[in-house]
């Protein structure tokens, strides 16, 4: 069943109720691998992530994680694999040490090994030196590290991170993206959830894009950039938006896709250097004035955008 | 053991708040000492005698004030002087529980009590009157369907019955002078016959031979589970704050939700029957824990005789965590924020003392009352611990209390797991 294969996917289907949260997904993902699911908000990540943790029962298909069935074998689906929530799901009011130690005791950790185990995951997520502090004293992205921690104290083959750098600076976050090439360099197969475009692309061996509970793209950052080609991906804001400058530049020669959200306008060319001018050209035939450019070689942006019509927004 | 883990952590996050220390511990005591205060004077002893209403119309009579002495001596009744109150207004008092009988003492009882003892058949009806001379007859309004109204029916013919008594040994006291020494006049002799039926009447407040009466199921009252007015104010509180120390069980539970820390137990091997285990037990424990602290500061610092009965106390105590536990969890799985934890438990807590009798005995309150406040199991804890410490009986006298305050425990716990989310 496993052939190297850490989680298997095979038509998973979840609803509730009308809503069609995930629609058949199938996918492969690789041991020791980092493999991450990129889509916006309400694209079905968590509710994958949370069926593959035996949290939900999936309303339709399979998914083996090392080998074991999510349906018929939960308990050792979850004894394979650590799960770090988007939500930084920790106790305030006690110290990071006393979290941990709780923690590892619900994953059945006792004794030495528990504060063995505890003292390397504090020194791994860096908070040695704060272990006694309360966690309602914490930094937002010290909170973020403790939340991994968690995920981390039973040695899981597996770890799944939902969106474990949403609503921290940007030095957390570097911080917390080392962190996980550590954990992948170390042999542990990584499940990663983002809407940061530039997260999956820096971290993933594979990524898989996902939008209104479908897989719509899976592949390497390679593979995926060229399903757009060789297109150039400019952003243009302008000072008000304008249906006749859109029809304009939907008309250009070389202009491929056009999206607008508000007075940001994003569009898929052949190449930005003869393009831009006859942007502008029609612009200023609109009577509406360019007030930032912005071009971008070809990326996962462009590739959600190519198959979506809309951009991958925060 | 992860159960017995989650338990102690939960128990960490309690203690580390003092608010909430403050208001399990240190406010059922003061509340206990205030409450106390208002029911016992400054904390003197209540009297835990039946009410009798006493209505004398034959206050001239040294006969009527002997009774009235009598029934002042009775270990079961305690004589309320009432005046101008008609039968029906009496008779209202009765069945609203107010008293537990009320006696009418017409004008010339004394005399017609005189009269008897000078020969006459006396009779007490067993319809609930005192017979003597047709035109003169007191009369006992009472419910001899109630354990209360026999008690104080059974206490008042006594009074009578030993009133009688008093009346034919002051006679025949009389006579037996008279026929030795003969009076001077008749002044003399009324004078001799007072100070006769003063001292048989005296006489009866203590006699020197009495029955002692022990129930066969219940261990008798002893001088030092005499209740005091602590005994009233003691178990209320206890039941008020135990239902006040829901809210933390609640409060834990909506905060782990909100944070995600209730799903994340999920993945980690244990099972939801394990997770919703570890709560109760650890809700249990807490609850349990703060009654045993108010017990002991019940029994050494109020004088309230928990333990004269410590297995029956121990049950109460444990039936009571039980329901409150179910509350709390109930609250917690209903509850989508801290908001309606604290409004939810606060209703809960008013709704269930004041209808439970916590801050008043349900006894003052009327029949009504009473019965409304039965439906809830804060009124049948309470009557629980009552029946111990106030009415000096046993196990057997809370097992139908504990009952009933394990059902409602049942019911509430099915609710709560009926309804319990773990997101």
């Amino acid at each position: 069943m496993r052939d190297g294969t850490a989680i298997r996917i095979r038509d998973l289907h979840k609803d509730f109720g009308d809503v069609q949260a995930v629609r058949g997904i199938d996918l492969d993902v690789y041991e020791g691998e980092i493999f991450s699911l990129l889509g916006p908000n309400g694209a079905g990540k968590p509710t994958t992530i949370n069926m593959l943790s035996c949290l939900l029962e999936p309303t339709q298909g399979e998914a083996w994680v090392m080998g074991h069935s999510i349906r018929t074998d939960s308990m050792a689906v979850k004894e394979a694999i650590g799960v770090v929530p988007q939500e930084t799901a920790l106790y305030p009011d006690l110290s990071a040490r006393e979290n941990l130690t709780f923690w590892g005791k619900m994953y059945g950790l006792r004794g030495a090994a528990l504060r063995q185990r505890v003292d390397q995951v504090l020194e791994t997520i860096g908070l040695t030196e704060r272990q006694k502090g309360r966690v309602d004293k914490f930094s937002g992205g010290m909170k973020r590290r403790l939340n991994i921690g968690i995920g981390l104290l039973p040695r899981p083959q597996v770890l799944f991170l939902d969106e474990p750098t949403v609503g921290i600076d940007p030095q957390s976050r570097r911080n917390i993206l080392d962190q996980v090439k550590e954990f992948n360099r170390q042999g542990m197969t990584i499940l990663y959830t983002t809407h940061y475009m530039e997260e999956a692309q820096e971290l993933s061996d594979h990524i898989a894009i996902m939008d209104y509970g479908k897989l719509i793209a899976c592949g390497t950052h390679e593979e995926l950039v060229k399903i757009v080609g060789e297109l150039d991906r400019i952003e243009l804001t302008i000072n008000a938006k304008s249906e006749r400058v859109l029809a304009g530049w939907q008309a250009t020669q070389g202009v491929h896709e056009v999206s607008a959200e508000d007075s940001k306008i994003t569009l898929l060319v052949d190449d930005s250097n003869v393009v831009l001018p006859r942007l502008f050209e029609a612009a200023v035939g609109a009577g509406v004035r360019i007030t930032a450019v912005e071009v971008q070689e070809p990326n996962l942006e462009a590739v959600f955008l190519h198959l979506t019509d809309r951009a991958l927004r925060d | 053991m992860r159960v017995i883990d989650l338990a102690v952590k939960d128990w960490r996050q309690l203690l580390r708040d003092r608010q909430t220390v403050f208001f399990m511990a240190a406010m059922p005591i003061l509340f206990t000492l205030f409450f106390g205060l208002i029911f016992g004077s400054a904390g003197g002893e209540t009297d835990p005698r039946l009410p009798v209403a006493v209505i004398s119309a034959d206050s001239s009579s040294s006969l009527s004030g002997s009774l009235l002495s009598l029934l002042e001596a009775s270990e079961a009744v305690r004589p309320v002087v009432e005046e101008g109150v008609s039968a029906e207004e009496a008779g209202q008092w009765v069945r609203d529980a107010r008293y537990a009988a009320a006696l009418f003492v017409p004008a010339g009882f004394g005399g017609t009590v005189e009269h008897l003892a000078e020969g006459k058949a006396e009779r007490l009806a067993s319809n609930g009157t005192i017979a003597g001379d047709e035109a003169m007859q007191a009369t006992l309004i009472v419910d001899r369907s109630t354990p209360a109204g026999q008690t104080a029916a059974s206490a008042i013919e006594t009074a009578v019955t030993r009133l009688l008594s008093a009346a034919q040994i002051a006679r025949l006291a009389t006579e037996a002078f008279e026929a030795s020494v003969p009076f001077e006049d008749q002044a003399v002799r009324q004078a001799f016959h007072h100070q006769a039926l003063a001292s048989a009447s005296e006489a009866w407040r203590e006699p020197p031979i009495s029955v002692a009466v022990e129930q066969a199921w219940a261990a008798g009252e002893d001088e030092q589970s005499q209740p005091n007015a602590f005994a009233q104010s003691s178990p209320g509180m206890i039941i008020q704050f135990t239902i006040h120390g829901l809210m933390m069980t609640a409060m834990i539970l909506v905060l782990e939700r909100k944070t995600g820390a209730l799903q994340r137990l999920l993945p980690t091997t244990m099972t939801r029957t394990q997770i919703i285990a570890a709560k109760v037990l650890g809700s249990f424990v807490t609850v349990f824990a703060q009654q045993a602290l108010l017990v002991l500061v019940g029994q050494f610092a109020f004088g309230v005789d928990y333990l004269r009965e410590p297995v029956a106390t121990l049950a109460v105590m444990a039936a009571l965590s039980l329901w409150v536990t179910s509350l709390g969890l109930l609250i917690g799985a209903l509850a989508r924020t801290e908001e309606h934890v604290h409004t939810w438990s606060l209703v809960a807590m008013f709704f269930f003392s004041a209808l439970g009798g916590a801050w008043f005995p349900l006894e003052y309150t009327g029949k009504a009352f009473n019965t409304i406040g039965h439906l809830t199991p804060a009124a049948w804890a309470l009557d629980g611990f009552q029946n111990i410490v106030m009415r000096g009986l046993g196990l057997q006298s809370v097992l139908l209390p504990v009952g009933i305050v394990v059902a409602y425990a049942v019911v509430f716990f099915g609710l709560a797991v009926w309804r319990f989310r773990f997101e």
